[in-house]
């Protein structure tokens, strides 16, 4: 782990925007990963199949570019952001609400096997070195700096209050482009970004080319446009992009006789296109 | 004393225990108290009378001797009772004074032989109080009966656990006449014996002297079988879960059903009964046996109709669960033995006490060891389960939205423990159904399922037979492979599930177990392609 004084080069130059940049920061991992254009992908910890998919799918694009995402190691959209990043080959950067030694010793779950990916893909960053767990005023620091390290920053689902809105409202602050991802209207995870667009703070994000675009790296790269293609070939896949899926759900939309589903479903499962999940669904791997 | 053995030497090596011999009368002696009555003339000095005694549902004769001797007046009752046994002595003595006898003013010791194995039970008192009576003349006749009960101070008798596997083992030692409590002889007759029920000490003498000799209880007509608490015809949609019922009814398979609540899971699980196939007459008195042993027997109607269908609830204990205490009764997976066990709300059972459940779901029988004892209990059951997919019990449910954070649920479903979930056979989602699928047509009553399911279960018993074992989830896995032929399809499919590396080897015999069900059902002798396929997405391998 290393300090990044202010004065150090290597600072990320980004922070210096903030009303009140840290003093320092600290690194874990790759210090390039900080250079370079970089991408904000945020959004709630409570997200749906639509919003793990579109998390996916942005951040798969910018690794195609070349694109660094950065986001805030957070449960739900941030971890599904980070996932794709290092799924598409590309580097990421976390940014996390308490210091790093404090957050790798306490992480659990399904983040747990992303700190190591994203050390070799990346950086672990944070501002604090406090030896106590995350109080609610550092996430919020943290998503004031989530949204100075990057100079895009788009926010795929966010409910009423979720944090995430607080990256966008800083987003706006210090000029960088804000992109929200609409959702369906009724779905509570989306209540927050619809309002984004509605209120005009802003700018709808209706496809990842639109996203490699405003990055400003041109179109996307031959690897880009592979994750992004949003026609599966496999009607059956392509039933499951939204999110996890049961047998007799499967049935009914693609509307294949039982044996053969069950046959091509079966294939797709031992060959880890698709994984069953722990309630017995479908999911796309 | 041991060092003493160490300089003999030889004398370490174990002691040869003769093999314990009944000292009752051979049966055709027993046919006919009256007749008897008139052989016997003076009283013997030691009575023999033949009582049973349990370990688990082991069964095995107890000789009770009583021996009458001038001294001190006394009364000791040896051959390792335990303090229930030893009470005996209290109650005897009130009941053989209330019921109009006289207990001898002298040196009275009741041995029960063999004397090397712990006894515990009140089952004793009659057989002691009628060997006490024999042994003082009282009674002037030889008793060749098994006799089973307590005694109340008063002189009456009560009824004891357990009668069934004692009469059981009676009769297999040849033992066919039993004197019990009115309350326990139609048990005794429903096991094969010559049963006569008695209400109080001074009856059984009565009979047993010729006295007044009482009809033998009739075998109880075995009850009908018991309606289905749910027919498959109520429930509406849910076409996959349905179908893992019938696999699981079928074969034997575990079953976990996960869903939102108020989808129908439970619903679904107590369908089950009802596609289950008949017990068979020999099951029926295993399953019947451990019921009485738990004392759970109606009296009337002993012997079991229906397939037990167990639903404890998720406080239970590890005791309640799979049995145990000193001496060891059986758990809710035995009485379930030949049944199901049907756990609702899998994740809210501790996981200490559901991690017990891995050795019987793995051999059908659970071995309860304790200081004094051990028993054996059967379990082979057929388990169904059932839990929401997250704390809350809303992922994945379009009409209500998740508030559980993905950490949240993934830490739902690590309480049940990896070896525990590669035991279930079968996973199925339950969703909730949009209003036009709860008025789908042309659903499938359970008698129509039920009879394809008997259908399959005969086709496994063919094959299994002489086996002992009757479903394909009880195969071993030398039987899977003999039985277990693939087509080209099917082969197909395993290889690339092998080569991959999403199945594991148990979870590959597992698959195939449940893949050779699905061709019973199909009518077929080789297992298929799609059965296979069937069999890996209900097991959901990853």
């Amino acid at each position: 782990m290393i300090a990044l004084a202010a004065s150090d080069p290597r600072y990320p130059r980004g922070l210096r925007d903030l009303a009140r940049p840290p003093a320092t920061l600290w690194l874990d991992g790759d210090t390039s990963a900080l250079d370079g254009a970089a991408v904000a992908i945020v959004g709630t910890r409570r997200m749906t199949g639509y919003g793990e998919r579109v998390a996916r799918e942005l951040a798969m694009a910018c690794a195609g570019v070349g694109v660094v995402v950065v986001s805030g190691l957070a449960q739900g959209i941030d971890s599904s952001a980070h996932r794709g990043a290092l799924d598409g080959g590309g580097k990421t950067v976390a940014v996390l609400g308490e210091s790093i030694p404090v957050f790798r010793a306490t992480v659990r779950g399904r983040r747990r096997p992303l700190v190591p990916r994203i050390l070799a893909c990346g950086a672990l960053v944070s501002e604090f070195a406090a030896p106590f767990a995350a109080r609610g005023w550092m996430f919020a620091q943290r998503d004031a700096t989530i949204a100075a390290l990057a100079q895009t920053v788009v926010v795929v689902e966010a409910g009423e209050s979720s944090g995430a809105l607080i990256t966008a409202e800083h987003a706006r602050r210090l000029g960088r482009k804000l992109y929200a991802v609409p959702g369906p209207l009724g779905s509570s995870a989306s209540v927050g970004t619809n309002a984004l667009i509605a209120q005009g703070h802003a700018s709808a994000l209706v496809s990842p080319d639109q996203l490699i675009r405003a990055a400003g790296v041109g179109h996307a790269s031959s690897a880009g446009s592979q994750s992004q293609d949003p026609t599966s070939p496999d009607p059956l896949l392509d039933q499951l992009r939204d999110g996890p899926l049961s047998l007799d759900d499967l049935a009914r939309r693609s509307r294949l006789p039982a044996e053969a589903l069950s046959s091509r479903v079966a294939m797709l499962l031992v060959r880890g296109t698709l994984v069953s999940l722990p309630d017995g669904r479908l999911r796309r791997t | 004393m041991l060092n003493v053995l160490r300089v003999t030497g030889s004398s370490l090596a174990p002691r040869a225990v003769p093999a314990y011999r009944p000292e009752v009368p051979s049966a055709h002696a027993l046919v006919a108290p009256t007749v008897r009555a008139m052989a016997v003339a003076a009283p013997p000095t030691v009575a023999r009378i033949a009582s049973c005694a349990l370990w688990g549902l082991e069964a095995a004769l107890v000789t009770v001797e009583v021996d009458v001797a001038n001294g001190l007046p006394a009364f000791s009752i040896v051959g390792l009772p335990d303090a229930a046994v030893s009470e005996a002595r209290e109650r005897v003595r009130a009941a053989v004074r209330n019921s109009g006898f006289e207990f001898p003013l002298r040196r009275v010791v009741a041995n029960l032989a063999p004397a090397e194995r712990k006894k515990e039970g009140t089952g004793f008192e009659l057989a002691i109080a009628l060997g006490v009576l024999r042994a003082t003349g009282q009674i002037a006749v030889e008793i060749g009966a098994l006799c089973l009960g307590e005694l109340a101070l008063d002189g009456r008798v009560r009824p004891v656990r357990g009668v069934m596997p004692r009469v059981r083992g009676a009769l297999g030692a040849g033992v066919t006449d039993v004197v019990c409590a009115a309350e326990n002889a139609a048990e005794a007759a429903a096991a094969g014996a010559y049963a006569v029920g008695v209400t109080t000490l001074r009856e059984a003498v009565a009979h047993l002297s010729g006295e007044a000799p009482r009809a033998p209880t009739a075998v109880p007509p075995s009850a009908p079988a018991p309606r289905a608490a749910v027919d498959l015809a109520d429930i509406s949609g849910h076409e996959t879960p349905k179908r893992a019922l019938e696999i699981a009814a079928a074969g034997g398979h575990s079953l976990l059903l996960v869903g939102p609540p108020g989808t129908g899971k439970t619903l679904l699980a107590r369908a089950l009964p009802g596609l289950m196939p008949p017990l068979d007459p020999d099951e029926a008195v295993i399953a019947s046996a451990v019921h009485s042993v738990a004392g759970l027997v109606d009296p009337a109607r002993p012997l079991l109709a229906a397939r037990p269908f167990r639903a404890p609830h998720h406080t239970a204990s590890h005791l309640a669960l799979v049995g145990g205490g000193s001496p060891p009764r059986p758990g809710e997976v035995s009485l379930a033995h030949t049944g199901a066990l049907f756990l609702d709300e899998l994740p809210e059972f501790s996981r200490h006490v559901l991690d017990t459940l891995r050795e019987p779901l793995e051999e059908g029988a659970i071995t309860l060891s304790r200081a004094a004892a051990a028993a054996t209990y059967p379990a082979r059951v057929t388990l169904v389960a059932a839990m929401n997919p997250c704390p809350c019990g809303h992922a994945g449910d379009p009409a209500a939205a998740c508030t559980c954070l993905p950490d949240a649920i993934e830490r739902y479903h690590a309480r049940l423990s990896g070896p525990l979930m590669d035991r279930i056979d079968l996973r199925v989602h339950v969703p909730r159904l949009a209003y036009e699928e709860l008025r789908d047509e042309g659903r499938e009553s359970s008698r129509v399922v039920r009879d394809r399911v008997l259908a399959a279960r005969e086709r496994m018993r063919a094959r299994l037979a002489g086996t002992g074992r009757g479903s394909n989830a009880e195969m071993t896995v030398a039987e899977v492979r003999a039985h277990c032929r693939l087509d080209d399809a099917a082969s197909a499919l395993t290889r690339e599930a092998m080569r991959s590396r999403r199945l594991s080897a148990r979870g590959f015999h597992r698959v195939l177990r449940v893949a050779r069900t699905l061709a019973d059902l199909a009518g077929s002798d080789r297992i298929r392609g799609d059965d296979v396929a069937l069999a890996v997405l209900l097991r959901g391998a990853a």
